[in-house]
């Protein structure tokens, strides 16, 4: 005889009850370590909140972190600085990626090194990138002051962590450094499926090797194209370590971004409501930012 | 072939049940700090971990080192999520938020119950918050100046003995020594990189000498002052003219020191120890710094989180009693090569040991003597915010080329403001 309560997956009605049921840990999973979190932060932005603890009271419902918030210079500031970064750091890993990976499309002798070198610095642990970038832009010992002066390019040694506009400048090759690569290796990607029979035609007709990247390369790219800079986009957005290791958001907050004011107001300053509001922020410019750039992907894809 | 695998099963379950059973009757008391590892300290911890694990059987100390940069987050997570380790390591410019969130317990039913003497304990008040103790100090210090004796004697200058002495000095021994139009030697060494905290304590080298105190006895705010000022100008003085090197952290620069790339440097007493492991161990010296008062303040505390159980607490009190024992407070001056804050420690073990141990007991009692701490009385709360605005203000002085006088005003104001949040 058959329980009452036995489960018969077999049955059609049935059927999609086994998908549900092999979702089921992962979105539970999802559900604790991202979906929670994110209620808890925003319940803490509209809070008065120092340091947040789970079994505390509930504060009173107030909006005094967005008011602060969005009087603040400092935040628009970091506004300001986010999207600096997002602009060059995506532009210049779209045009090194987009270059490397048209270069190493081609067939010569050594290419696989070279596809090798080009992946590399995607490789390297960030963290030890940054360091290594450090040292490499030391204002006292580092190797690019002395490779300045020797070649004449300077005559004072410059104060890269001191300066706000140097500072910048060695966090925005960093992460073009560090985030080339990502790039290159989708468009590469990209770039091999690609008849070789649309390149073949064009010749026959004609057509130059410009032309061809502007007709046939790049609107085949599209698709690629559009993904990739919108994860690139959002890296540099959320990205913490580099800037954290290498300038700490300074001098004078010149390279101080979003998320590295969210984490300071957290951890250093012990203002959990208004770091709260702050990654809220942050969260529906990110929402917003990549609805705007792949909401026309299915057109394209 | 069945039986054989149920008994293999079987023998597999009794094992892993006594093994469960053997662990459950260990105490397990969770220990974090960022000193594990650290020549000298960290030995000291470990001796002291040692010694209570032999006199409570069937307790371990579970010792976790988090590194410093990640250790205020972590904490925080820690008793934020309710699980805070059961012996509170924390640095003395920290600890007064989680003891004004209530997470600290209240040390003076203890102190009372085993007659712990903590009179004349070097920094102790700094413990006392909101009228109940909720540490006890682990270490306070004065600076002294260790100086690289062969670049002064090449330039013909002997040991400064105040500002104009020590700028002088300074001054002649920053050079470019190999001609390649960069510098690689420095006259001093201060980390202008890094927490505000720490270039704060650098700054005030020139600021306590100059008079200037960030806050008055009464926890007013006290920097637009001409003491002040003429602090604020020396530092902008010393750094703008790149007689230190710029944009190292502390680590870094000690070991430039070390290794005979700078000529004077003051610091504390974990100095010592990298100078002798350093290329110019030899050529380096010590002396009372050229200021008056020298720098000085509480470093590091222990305490107990209210969070934990009764029985917890009561081992993890065993614990701070053990660590600031006479005995233990001996061997804290020899193996940490540090004045310890006891004043009952026996230290001549230390003496023999170190030959500059009379220095640093003489520099921490001046700056004691003087009341002299990093972190400023009546601003406990909002030391970080005060310490990086303190740094941005003084950067935004060296890189605009700003007047002292006006960056004395905006500190006091921004200050001020701070206080009232």
């Amino acid at each position: 005889m058959k329980s009452r309560f036995s489960l018969d997956l077999a049955r059609p009605s049935r059927r999609h009850w086994l998908g549900y049921l092999l979702l089921a840990p992962a979105v539970i999973l999802i559900g604790l370590i991202i979906v929670y979190p994110l209620f808890v932060s925003i319940d803490l932005s509209f809070q008065n909140v120092n340091i947040a603890r789970l079994d505390q009271p509930r504060r009173p419902f107030t909006i005094a972190n967005y008011e602060r918030l969005f009087t603040s210079p400092d935040f628009w500031n970091a506004v300001w600085v986010t999207l600096k970064l997002v602009v060059i750091v995506s532009l210049f890993c779209f045009l090194i990626g987009l270059g490397t990976a048209l270069l190493v499309n081609n067939k010569f002798k050594g290419r696989s090194l070279a596809r090798l070198l080009v992946a590399l610095p995607w490789a390297i642990p960030e963290v030890i990138a940054v360091v290594i970038f450090a040292w490499m832009f030391d204002s006292s010992f580092g190797l690019m002051n002395w490779v300045f002066i020797t070649i004449g390019l300077i005559d004072t040694t410059v104060n890269w962590f001191s300066s706000p506009n140097a500072a910048f400048f060695v966090v925005c090759v960093t992460m073009i450094w560090k985030g080339y690569p990502f790039v290159s290796i989708m468009m590469l990607a990209g770039l091999q499926s690609i008849p070789e029979d649309f390149y073949n035609a064009a010749r026959v007709d004609g057509a130059n090797s410009w032309q061809r990247l502007i007709n046939i390369t790049i609107p085949s790219l599209m698709p690629v194209l559009g993904v990739t800079l919108v994860l690139v986009m959002l890296w540099v957005f959320r990205d913490f370590s580099i800037i954290y290791v290498l300038t700490g958001g300074g001098p004078l907050k010149a390279t101080q971004s979003l998320s590295i004011m969210t984490y300071e107001q957290a951890f250093s300053f012990f203002r959990m409501g208004y770091a709260s509001a702050i990654g809220i922020v942050t969260l529906i410019v990110c929402v917003v930012a990549s609805r705007l750039m792949i909401g026309r992907a299915p057109d394209n894809i | 072939m069945l039986r054989k695998k149920l008994t293999l099963l079987a023998a597999c379950a009794a094992l892993a049940l006594s093994t469960n059973v053997a662990l459950a009757q260990t105490k397990v008391l969770k220990f974090v700090s960022w000193q594990k590892d650290e020549r000298g300290v960290g030995d000291w911890w470990a001796s002291v971990i040692k010694a209570f694990e032999e006199a409570h059987p069937g307790v371990k100390i579970e010792w976790t080192k988090v590194e410093r940069g990640a250790y205020a987050d972590t904490m925080t997570t820690l008793f934020a999520g309710g699980t805070p380790p059961d012996i509170v390591h924390l640095a003395s410019f920290e600890f007064q938020k989680f003891a004004d969130a209530g997470w600290l317990d209240n040390l003076d039913p203890y102190i009372k119950e085993s007659k712990l003497d903590l009179n004349g304990w070097a920094g102790q008040d700094t413990c006392v918050w909101n009228g109940e103790t909720v540490c006890t100090m682990m270490l306070y210090f004065g600076y002294f100046l260790a100086y690289n004796d062969d670049l002064l004697k090449k330039e013909g200058l002997s040991v400064p003995k105040n500002y104009a002495e020590f700028l002088e000095a300074a001054k002649k021994t920053t050079k470019d020594t190999n001609g390649d139009g960069i510098m690689d030697q420095y006259g001093t060494g201060h980390e202008t990189r890094g927490g505000g905290g720490q270039y704060m304590s650098e700054m005030m080298n020139y600021t306590l000498d100059a008079g200037g105190r960030w806050t008055d006895d009464k926890g007013k705010v006290s920097i637009n002052t001409p003491q002040m000022v003429e602090g604020l100008s020396r530092w902008k003085t010393v750094v703008k003219n790149s007689l230190t090197p710029r944009d190292l952290s502390a680590g870094e620069v000690r070991q430039l020191f070390a290794d005979g790339k700078i000529a004077l440097k003051m610091d504390g007493p974990w100095l010592w120890p990298i100078i002798q492991k350093g290329k110019a161990k030899d050529q380096i010296k010590t002396a009372m710094v050229p200021f008056d008062p020298p720098v000085g303040g509480s470093s590091n505390v222990l305490a107990i989180p209210s969070d934990i159980s009764e029985a917890n607490k009561k081992l993890v009190w065993d614990f701070i009693k053990l660590a600031t024992s006479d005995k233990f407070q001996a061997t804290y001056a020899t193996l940490g090569a540090s004045p310890p804050p006891s004043p009952r420690a026996d230290v001549t073990a230390a003496k023999a040991e170190n030959p500059n141990f009379d220095l640093l007991v003489q520099a921490t009692q001046a700056a004691s003597k003087a009341k002299v701490d990093r972190i400023p009385k009546g601003l406990e709360i909002q030391f970080n915010e005060f310490s990086k605005m303190i740094m941005e203000e003084s950067q935004r002085m060296i890189i605009q080329d700003l007047d002292p006088k006006t960056v004395a005003a905006t500190m006091q104001q921004k200050a001020e403001t701070l206080q009232k949040q």
